[in-house]
């Protein structure tokens, strides 16, 4: 076993500098300097810290009121329409309060208001990285997107806006985002993918709110969804009975919907300037053509029913006629060529010349299917060989014709 | 014989019992507290001293922050964008407070913090005067918030540095630590200011100490940290600039990257050569015109700043708004430029103040133009004008000041984020290599050659390439004897090669050098059959590697006329042996190539 005291020096040999000190030289010469300049430091350093503490408080409070000053004038720039110094004021507040979203955020508003999209979309992706679900952060983003025509962008931040979190009236702020997503996608056609957007904002209308069912009714009406429209209409006209609005809606999508009596009610009850707009004035004439001509109209009696088939037999026969004259083509046809659908329509009406008279359908009603069924598709042989009608009575045959595919097709 | 009394003290005279006991208990704890950190090791005192000092810097350097724009307020006003006259007249007339300041109170604020502190270490053994901290904290504080395109973070790290060297003096360290205690004290500094204790820390490693002593490292980590902590108490967490979320970048982008340190090189290397071209000329003209030149460089940076206001002061907002992309490309380039000039006058001027905050600037400046031109011609592969600017802070950063890694965890630490970290290292090292090959000495080099000292280049210790044992050793210098060869054969090859040392292998790892007077009469001796075990031999030897650098190998050539050098793989197995005469050889070798 190695002994390890062996090499333990005696203290006599041991060097001076290696003999152990009487206990009261055992500390260090400068041991109390140091001990003192130990305890000067730390009296310093909580003097000092309490200077640094006084001068920062007062800094701070400097600061924060620059920032303020600075952000009150930017918003009474903003609101005077002056952008150009609402974003100098606004960058003036960011120096002294770099990170407050609020000012980052009117910053890159002002910014997208000034047409520089680049930069106010810089802050707000920033700032979106700190709050994903910011309803007016993802907004203003999809304005940006739109205003640079990026549709993808455009509809992922106006849903994550929709489903995103607002401070003041989440509800209203959803609506009006949803109501402004749907505007969007139907000024760019995208009428399908508007579809169940605008299906959610005219269930997430709130009750009594007139305004907001107009509008809903209106997306609706533009994207086709006549039922959905109307009953928007009606809940408005259910409110006031006389919104000029609303009955131009509830017959516009009445027309539509082929319920020309309908139409022609709410058309009728638009006050006289509203009523002389030439598309209302054109649609209550087709509706009223429509009402008049439609013979398959259920409940008619059979008299009605006829006068109204040969009505329709008349306007079609002349829509024939005028068309031929157009084509400078005789209806019989060239002999030994093959008859065109226009030809044959004829010689089909022709045939049934007689049997297709008021007192013929009168007492034969089971020909007023037939016969409307050759008027619809005279109307639309003629449409597809010289164009669409011009004629109030040739429009409203069309429109009775697309309100009864089965019959058309015939 | 008479017996002598103590006098018993009363009852009334004592204290009470369980008073004096806890009086005594803390005394004796305080004085072996005392005793433990102060009177044994010093490296303790060190560590302890550092955070102290960390401190003593963090709370200079807020001080600092808050008198600068205390100062801009007062004298430029709240506002980014001041009106013509102040922007004018302002920077002019401190131009002329700040001149008489510097050449009649405070003559040793001129010049760089780096460069002082680095003198402190090689030149002062560690000290600093405590007025240039007074004169460095007075005169940045008017210059930088009266305008002048200067920054704080140089005067902030050494101020650190100050603060560090009078504390060390008070408490009467070694010299070794004394010396070492202003780099502790600039890291602490800088870390403060720039709110980057990463960064710093391996800024006064690579710029000022260039090594990776652990001791020294374990102090400057600590100061840093302490002053960050500091700092941050006072003015908050957030570092200098909001810098945007960055996407990473497409591989195709880093061609962009490659463009910036192309570009970022080169205006590194034209600002290094307009300093070194103008300096000494400036400094050579006549005495009173040194009390103008900071005013006519006031005055020259404030109309360029009725233009472009935005080249005043550290221009850290400016930075910010460049990094969220809020500027042409046109603009950007002409910031870029006209920063250029700012900083260069104000500079050569001899106002005291950095280079690091214009160089961010600069370098923001032009990274986020080169991106937005980017953008303009290639809008789908690249990333935002940010990310650019970003990068082209740490370019400059690294082409100007020559400091490629501390530039690459700048913009780490700036950033929060690794996204940017291989562009950076792209960047930043081709404008390193430009910036090297063109100027061979760096910029704070230059400098203080200008200054007529010759203080250790970091940047050239870092390059040279370690003088190794492999180097100097003859690989045929010795040869092997076995224990049990038989001395007649041994003796007749000592008789062929005379010159050659003879070592012996006693065992693994453990060599002796054989006294060839002895082996020839024991050779002669032939009574008895003789083994080279019976030989006298002095060891056993050290060992040296091949690998092992020259200076280990001294330590042991005083003692030894030969070392064998052995393999780390076999202790047995000779490489070579190294003699005095060898390194002397080699020594020459190396120089005269």
């Amino acid at each position: 076993m190695v002994d390890f005291d062996q090499d333990k020096v005696a203290p006599e040999k041991q060097p001076a500098s290696e003999r152990p000190l009487p206990e009261k030289a055992k500390r260090m010469p400068g041991m109390y300097i140091r001990e003192r300049v130990l305890i000067a430091c730390a009296v310093l350093l909580i003097a000092l810290f309490g200077f640094t503490a006084f001068i920062a408080r007062q800094y701070h409070h400097r600061i924060h009121q620059y920032a303020d000053q600075w952000f009150a004038r930017g918003e009474a720039a903003m609101n005077e329409g002056q952008t150009s110094a609402a974003i100098n004021d606004y960058r003036n507040a960011l120096v002294y309060k770099p990170e407050d979203p609020t000012f980052q955020f009117h910053l890159a508003q002002a910014l997208a208001r000034a047409g520089q999209e680049v930069q106010a979309r810089t802050y707000l992706t920033n700032l979106l990285s700190e709050d994903p679900s910011s309803g007016p952060i993802n907004l203003t983003l999809a304005r940006i997107a739109v205003s640079e025509k990026n549709n993808l962008d455009a509809v992922r931040y106006y849903h994550s806006a929709i489903y995103g979190v607002w401070e003041t009236d989440p509800l209203q702020q959803r609506w009006e985002v949803r109501s402004e997503l749907c505007e969007y996608l139907l000024n760019h056609g995208n009428v399908q993918e508007a579809e169940p957007d605008l299906i959610a904002l005219a269930q997430e209308v709130p009750m009594r709110d007139v305004g907001r069912e107009k509008t809903a009714g209106n997306l609706l009406l533009r994207a086709g969804l006549w039922s959905r429209a109307l009953s928007e209409f009606r809940a408005v006209l259910d409110t006031d009975r006389r919104d000029p609005d609303a009955l131009a809606g509830a017959g516009r999508a009445s027309f539509q919907l082929g319920d020309y009596v309908e139409a022609v009610n709410y058309l009728n009850r638009l006050p006289r300037d509203k009523r002389d707009n030439p598309d209302q004035a054109q649609m209550l004439q087709i509706a009223q053509q429509a009402q008049t001509m439609n013979a398959l109209r259920p409940g008619l009696r059979i008299s009605e029913q006829a006068r109204r088939a040969e009505n329709a037999l008349s306007v079609a026969k002349m829509r024939i006629a005028a068309c031929d004259k157009q084509r400078r083509e005789t209806l019989t046809g060239a002999a030994g060529a093959a008859p065109d659908e226009l030809q044959k329509l004829y010689a089909v009406m022709q045939q049934n010349n007689k049997a297709w008279t008021f007192p013929g359908l009168s007492t034969h009603p089971d020909q007023i299917p037939s016969a409307m069924s050759f008027a619809f598709q005279a109307e639309s042989a003629a449409t597809k060989l010289c164009g669409p009608p011009r004629s109030e009575a040739d429009k409203a045959l069309s429109l009775i014709a697309s309100k009864h595919p089965g019959q058309a097709g015939e | 014989m008479s017996e002598t009394v103590t006098p018993q003290p009363s009852s009334t005279d004592l204290p009470p019992a369980g008073a004096e006991s806890l009086f005594e208990r803390v005394r004796s704890a305080w004085q072996a507290w005392i005793q433990r950190i102060f009177g044994e090791r010093e490296d303790q005192l060190f560590l302890f001293l550092a955070v102290l000092i960390g401190i003593f810097g963090g709370l200079a350097v807020v001080c600092f922050r808050v008198a600068i724009d205390w100062v801009q307020f007062v004298l430029l006003g709240s506002s980014l964008y001041p009106g013509w006259p102040r922007v004018v007249i302002v920077p002019a007339v401190a131009g002329l407070g700040i001149a008489a300041l510097v050449i009649w109170v405070f003559p040793r604020s001129r010049g760089s913090g780096v460069n002082q502190t680095k003198a402190a270490v090689y030149v002062s053994n560690g000290y600093i005067p405590f007025d240039t901290v007074i004169g460095k904290f007075v005169v940045c504080a008017l210059a930088i918030g009266s305008g002048q395109s200067l920054g704080p973070e140089d005067p902030s790290l050494q101020m650190g540095a100050g603060i560090a060297s009078k504390i060390g003096r008070y408490l009467k360290l070694s010299q070794s630590k004394i010396r070492l205690i202003a780099p502790v004290g600039a890291a602490a500094g800088l870390a403060a200011a720039f709110n980057a204790p990463l960064a710093s820390t391996l800024f006064v490693i690579e710029e000022v100490i260039g090594t990776w002593s652990a001791g020294v490292l374990g102090a400057i980590v600590l100061s840093a940290v302490s002053s960050a902590i500091t700092m941050r108490y006072f003015m908050g967490a957030e570092s200098l600039f909001r810098v945007p979320y960055v996407q990473p970048a497409h591989p195709v982008e880093f061609l962009g990257y490659a463009v910036l340190g192309v570009v970022g090189g080169g205006v590194s290397l034209l600002f290094t050569k307009w300093i070194a071209y103008a300096r000494p000329r400036i400094q050579a003209l006549p005495r009173w015109t040194h009390f103008l030149l900071p005013a006519i460089a006031g005055l020259i940076v404030g109309v360029i700043g009725i233009w472009f206001p935005q080249v005043l002061g550290a221009g850290y907002s400016i930075i910010d708004q460049a990094l969220h992309g809020e500027f042409a490309w046109r603009l950007l380039l002409v910031l870029a430029v006209m920063k250029l000039v700012a900083t260069g006058v104000s500079f050569l001027s001899g106002t005291p103040g950095g280079m690091f905050a214009p160089t961010l600037f600069i370098g923001a400046m032009l990274g986020g133009g080169i991106g937005a031109i980017e953008h303009h011609f290639f809008p789908s592969i690249t990333t935002s004008v940010g990310m650019f600017a970003l990068v082209g802070m740490g370019t400059l950063f690294g082409g100007f000041l020559r400091v490629p890694i501390t530039s690459v965890f700048m913009v780490i630490e700036l950033s929060g984020s690794y996204t940017a970290a291989l562009p950076v290292m792209v960047s930043s090292l081709i404008a390193y290599l430009i910036s090297r090959h063109y100027q061979e000495v760096a910029l704070f080099d230059m400098l203080t050659r200008q200054e007529g000292l010759i203080l250790p280049s970091i940047e050239e210790r870092r390059e040279q390439e370690a003088f190794l044992v492999e180097d100097a050793m003859r690989a045929e210098g010795a040869f092997v004897v076995r224990p049990n060869e038989p001395l007649a054969d041994l003796a007749k090859k000592a008789e062929a090669q005379k010159e050659l040392p003879m070592l012996l292998r006693v065992r693994m790892g453990e060599w002796r050098l054989l006294d060839g007077e002895d082996l020839q009469r024991l050779a002669n001796d032939g009574t008895t059959p003789h083994t080279a075990s019976e030989v006298k031999s002095k060891g056993p030897l050290p060992l040296l590697f091949p690998d092992e650098s020259i200076e280990e190998a001294m330590r042991w050539l005083g003692d030894w006329p030969v070392i064998p050098v052995v393999s780390r793989a076999d202790l047995g197995q000779l490489e070579g042996a190294l003699t005095f005469p060898d390194v002397l050889k080699a020594v020459r070798k190396a120089k005269a190539e």
